[in-house]
């Protein structure tokens, strides 16, 4: 592992392509080797996920916010086991928040970060032609699509789609005559076991890639921050995602071969189920947020022109991280019945988590701090995504308090804390990130004029449905319930709830800035430079986009990946495979 | 391991990634393997702490219900030293290939002994539903039984497939050799691990 050597090799030219010939559609789009293109599969399956996950959202909260009133333009095409003449049925509110959350984490959030940039960003910015396994890549996407085939079949089965919860707690999901939808629920179980596998042949690559396959002078320490996010994310998947195929398992095992793990009529446990979910959710939260970090701190530098103000901190926090999120999952489980030592135990090991977070988001401020910032779209998702992130954290450390959360547990205020986090964090962190390498991916700039209408929109919007879920939570507002006006204590609060709706309105289209955007700058976008924002990781010292095989020559690296504004320096950037001038002070080694 | 500058020109379909990063990918695909029987075993293990007089105290052991058979610990004992045996005529095998010979009759023996494991659970789990155990009876008993077994018989049934695809091909192209012989190494890797787990499985099942 530690043969990195500062020895160039010699350089092999590119040629053995002149006897390749351009392959037809199907091996160049859907059945490819290429890593590049396996991140553009991934990227446009999951923006049809985020689509379909959004309006499965805006059905929750039009039901929220106008209980019973008919769902305008979709509620009549909706099956009836969810909407009745256009307006939504209590079952069938539970299966759209069930279905939506499923959705967004594992079939948007988490293919956005790992399958997009995970497969593009880490063979380019380690110097490597590929991934260590290309078939496995390939495999590991369409084991992603055809666990969404299984998740979507669940709408159209007998009973419907799954109504308990993205967490699917036992016993109401394990037994059928509980939940009315076995069918459904299993083939939701099959879903999420499907979907495992592909995130486990996603991370033993990533991991092998990452470990053997780094260009000559690129050490561990030499790793731009984005592929350290990604590699201590697949390490966290193949630890934490094998433990829910598990559950999900058992769970499908209860459903459909009578056993009873999860039911005490024969013994078994309803707890054993929320330990094995959490054990698997709490890393897999990081998982969602790991690699939003990594990109945003490659933005937040490039666009600051400023090392990275503590890189090997900000690497030592993501170790950190990873490592207590495998000991805090009992923070899920105050109000589950717990003994009150252990749950002080996790109470405090949960806000322990607080320490790296932090040490990361004053990195971020040092970083920007007194920077020349150049404020691109990218630049303002990233900010956004710190000060969101920030708004999250902070009330997760209040729910991190076990006295604290036995009063706001199951309410809203949990919903608005990690919305937060997820979509103020992740999703945020994931458009930053798209307009910084859609340039590259491409070979076109987004247009910044429609970036900025599509960020402040989003920022807006975001900031209007979910700031109020903190007020409706502490005010008593349950998550789960099809109707907040049929109790008497939610009555008052009922105009919040509407001015949810309308920010989640707001939000929806915003979106369509942004796939408006999309299509505009791919037909007629500014045409890429290389290197349109000087920034010195390895991706961009070839084209936009890169051919197939990468490099033409495999790269060396001299130094680390956030040497901007060097002392001694005439430009203000040195891109990683430059050797520095003999007159510049780097900050790296 | 080395980090040597294996860019565009090894990887693009064309040839396999080389030996020491496939070994290397293999074994982190085992860990998450060990992560899936880990949430199995630990679940059962949950399910039996509860259980009054667990572990060892004898009036105390599975199955508590009445009228449910025992486990075969004998012959399961029995057929552990068969797979424990072919673990050792695959790494025979290994070792013969490494002299430049073919290792077949080696491979031949592990598939028969892997063969022979996969065999018995199959009769186990037939005698144990004739008489009464089935997923959905005896509760946690037969639900952790079978379903842990079964997941890993699993595992042995594609091991035991891997080989024969191993050995179709060392008989058929001879392509194993002292140097370059990764698949083989890689399926041994498999194949030991799903052994290994299996010590766990038996013990934790069938003796405890
Ligand atoms: C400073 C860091 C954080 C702390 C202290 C924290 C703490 C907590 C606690 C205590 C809960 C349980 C509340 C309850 O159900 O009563 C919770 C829920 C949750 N958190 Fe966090 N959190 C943090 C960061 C994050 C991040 C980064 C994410 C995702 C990217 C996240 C996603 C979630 C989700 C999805 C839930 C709700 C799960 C559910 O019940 O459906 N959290 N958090
Ligand atoms: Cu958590």
């Amino acid at each position: 592992m530690s043969a990195t050597t500062l020895d160039a090799p010699a350089p092999q030219t590119h040629d053995h392509h002149a006897h390749h010939e351009e392959p037809g559609f199907f091996k160049k789009y859907l059945w490819t080797y290429d890593h590049k293109m396996i991140a553009l599969q991934y990227l446009w399956t999951a923006l049809a996920f985020l689509l379909l996950g959004g309006a499965l959202a805006l059905g929750v909260r039009w039901q929220l916010g106008f209980p019973g009133a008919e769902f305008p333009l979709i509620g009549r095409l909706l099956p009836e086991t969810v909407a009745v003449d256009g307006s939504i049925i209590p079952g069938g509110y539970n299966m759209l928040v069930t279905m939506h959350a499923t959705v967004m984490v594992f079939f948007v959030v988490m293919p956005l970060l790992i399958g997009v940039f995970g497969n593009y960003l880490i063979p380019l910015q380690i110097g490597a032609g590929d991934m260590a396994f290309p078939l496995l890549n390939e495999l590991s996407y369409w084991l992603y699509v055809l666990s969404g085939v299984f998740l979507l079949a669940a709408f159209f089965m007998p009973g419907g789609a799954p109504g308990t919860g993205w967490t699917a707690y036992a016993p109401l999901s394990s037994v059928g005559a509980y939940n009315g939808t076995p069918l459904g629920q299993s083939l939701w179980g099959i879903a999420i076991f499907i979907n495992g596998l592909s995130s486990i042949a996603g991370a033993t690559n990533y991991i092998t890639t990452v470990v053997n396959m780094r260009a000559p002078g690129m050490s561990m320490f030499r790793m731009p921050l984005p592929v350290w996010s990604l590699f201590i994310t697949a390490i966290l998947l193949l630890l934490a995602v094998p433990v829910l195929s598990a559950a999900a398992a058992m769970l499908f095992a209860d459903l459909n071969f009578g056993t009873s793990f999860f039911s005490p009529a024969g013994g078994g446990q309803p707890l054993l189920w929320q330990h094995l979910f959490w054990f698997f959710g709490h890393p897999e939260v990081y998982i969602m947020i790991l690699p939003a970090m990594g990109l945003t701190s490659e933005i937040l530098a490039t666009h600051s022109r400023k090392p990275i103000f503590g890189y090997k901190a900000m690497v030592y926090a993501m170790v950190a991280i990873g490592f207590l999120g495998f000991i805090v999952w009992g923070h899920h489980m105050f109000v589950s019945g717990m003994n009150l030592t252990l749950s002080a135990a996790f109470s405090i090991s949960t806000m322990v988590i607080a320490v790296p977070s932090a040490i990361k988001t004053f990195n971020w401020m040092g970083t920007v701090w007194r920077g020349s910032i150049e404020f691109t779209t990218a630049m303002c998702f990233a900010l956004a995504f710190v000060s969101m992130f920030v708004i999250g954290g902070l009330s997760g450390i209040f729910m991190a308090s076990t006295p604290v959360d036995l009063f706001v547990h199951h309410t809203y205020f949990i919903v608005a804390h990690f919305h937060y986090v997820l979509f103020g964090g992740s999703i945020f962190a994931i458009y930053g990130a798209l307009y910084f390498w859609f340039p590259k991916m491409f070979g076109k700039m987004l247009n910044e004029t429609l970036g900025k209408w599509h960020f402040f929109a989003t920022l807006v919007f975001f900031n209007l449905t979910f700031f109020p879920m903190h007020n409706l939570g502490l005010g008593g507002m349950m998550r789960r319930i099809a109707d907040p006006t049929v109790y008497e204590h939610l009555r008052q609060l009922q105009p919040l709830n509407v001015l949810c709706t309308i920010g989640a309105i707001g939000l929806g289209f915003s979106t369509f800035l942004f796939l408006w955007n999309v299509v505009v700058s791919l037909r007629s976008g500014k045409q890429a430079p290389n290197n349109p924002w000087e920034s010195n990781t390895l991706e961009w010292t070839i084209p936009s986009p890169p051919g197939h095989g990468n490099f033409a020559t495999t790269p060396t690296v001299y130094h680390g990946p956030y040497e901007y504004s060097v002392p001694g320096m005439d430009k203000d950037y040195l891109p990683q495979n430059e050797p520095a001038p003999s007159t510049a002070r780097l900050e790296s080694h | 391991m080395s980090t040597a500058a294996l860019t565009h020109d090894s990887h693009n379909g064309h040839a396999g990634a080389p030996p020491a990063t496939a070994k290397f990918g293999m074994i982190m695909f085992l860990i998450s393997e060990g992560m899936l029987f880990a949430g199995l075993l630990g679940g059962y293990f949950v399910l039996r702490w509860s259980e009054s007089g667990f572990p060892w105290q004898p009036g105390y052991a599975w199955p508590r219900g009445e009228g449910l058979p025992q486990l075969p610990v004998l012959l399961t004992t029995i057929n552990t030293v068969f797979l424990l045996a072919s673990s050792v005529t695959f790494h025979m095998s290994e070792v013969a290939v490494n002299k430049g010979k073919s290792g077949l009759s080696w491979l031949a023996a592990t598939i028969f002994l892997g063969s022979l494991f996969v065999g018995i659970q199959c009769y186990e789990w037939w005698h144990l539903h004739h008489e009464g155990l089935w997923f959905n009876t005896g509760g946690t008993y037969g639900s952790s039984f079978f379903l842990i077994t079964g997941f890993h018989g699993l595992h042995v049934a594609i091991g035991v497939l891997l080989i024969v695809w191993c050995f179709l091909r060392q008989a058929l192209t001879r392509c194993f050799t002292p140097v370059h012989h990764t698949a083989l190494a890689n399926v041994a890797l498999y194949w030991h691990f799903v052994d290994g787990v299996w010590l766990v499985v038996l013990t934790l099942l069938y003796y405890v």
